[in-house]
């Protein structure tokens, strides 16, 4: 009787099974991997009419520019030196299509903004792209 | 006998579910949301490249100053501008635009100038440093 009882009062497992695999799946596919390659201390600029990016090229750099002019990839501290070696080595390796992708602070100066153009340039890439937030 | 048999063999469903439901809070805890960010464009002066046209490109001379835009050296508004960008994109979407930032300007103010340009189609621009 009490075993009867039971299996009135089960839950249906296999549907909720089914949900709860979805969900997971998509929560896999949308999760981004890449994310340590952002400062969170960056503070972006606000663009009105850019469009959002659809899609990032793999290759690209992203350098953080922070407001008083320090410079991070992936979070590691760079000084301009070391950026330059870094991004001459990188066009050795691969050519100079690799774009850089410059995440500067809204309220940095162009003084430190220019600087590293300057390096880019002289390491001979010249697809240099400033990252904004799209106002929505 | 049929049913001791299917006992036997059912999966151990309560510690799947408990796993099934830890990897369902990490992932809802861990997801953020997607951030748009826009990439904006500086065309920086490269050597291999050089006009083989002969003819004079139509340049406008946009300056930007820490929370002021000079069009053609006059300063006007962010909204006067963006309007002059967008009418002069529909007329000439091939115009340069020369965009001069200041030392002393800010990200945003470089920002907006490019997005103003994007938004009025201008794709041609170059960003030199105003001395």
């Amino acid at each position: 009787m009490k075993k009867h009882r039971e299996h009135n009062l089960e839950t249906p497992i296999t549907q909720m099974i089914d949900i709860v695999f979805l969900l997971i799946i998509f929560f896999v596919v949308t999760a981004s991997v890449d994310e340590d390659v952002v400062d969170q201390n960056v503070h972006l600029a606000i663009a009105k009419y850019a469009p959002a990016i659809e899609k990032n090229d793999p290759r690209s750099v992203v350098i953080n520019l922070r407001d008083n002019g320090s410079i991070n990839i992936a979070m590691q501290p760079m000084t301009l030196q070391q950026l330059q070696q870094m991004l001459i080595a990188m066009r050795q390796q691969s050519g100079s299509a690799i774009p850089i992708i410059l995440r500067c602070d809204a309220s940095t100066q162009y003084r430190y903004i220019d600087r590293i153009m300057q390096i880019a340039a002289s390491a001979g890439l010249y697809r240099v792209r400033i990252s904004a937030m799209v106002d929505e | 006998m049929k049913k001791r048999n299917n006992d036997s063999m059912a999966v151990p469903m309560s510690s799947m579910i408990d796993v099934v439901f830890l990897l369902l809070i990490y992932f809802i805890v861990t997801q953020k949301s997607e951030i748009s960010e826009a990439h904006l464009a500086v065309n920086l002066p490269s050597p291999g490249r050089s006009s083989k046209d002969t003819t004079k490109p139509q340049l406008l001379e946009l300056e930007v100053h820490t929370n002021a835009l000079y069009l053609q050296g006059r300063h006007l508004s962010d909204e006067d501008v963006s309007a002059f960008l967008i009418n002069m994109g529909k007329q000439n979407p091939d115009m340069t635009v020369m965009i001069k930032v200041s030392m002393s300007a800010r990200a945003k103010d470089l920002v907006k100038a490019l997005d103003y340009c994007s938004g009025a189609n201008l794709t041609n621009m170059n960003v030199v440093t105003l001395k």
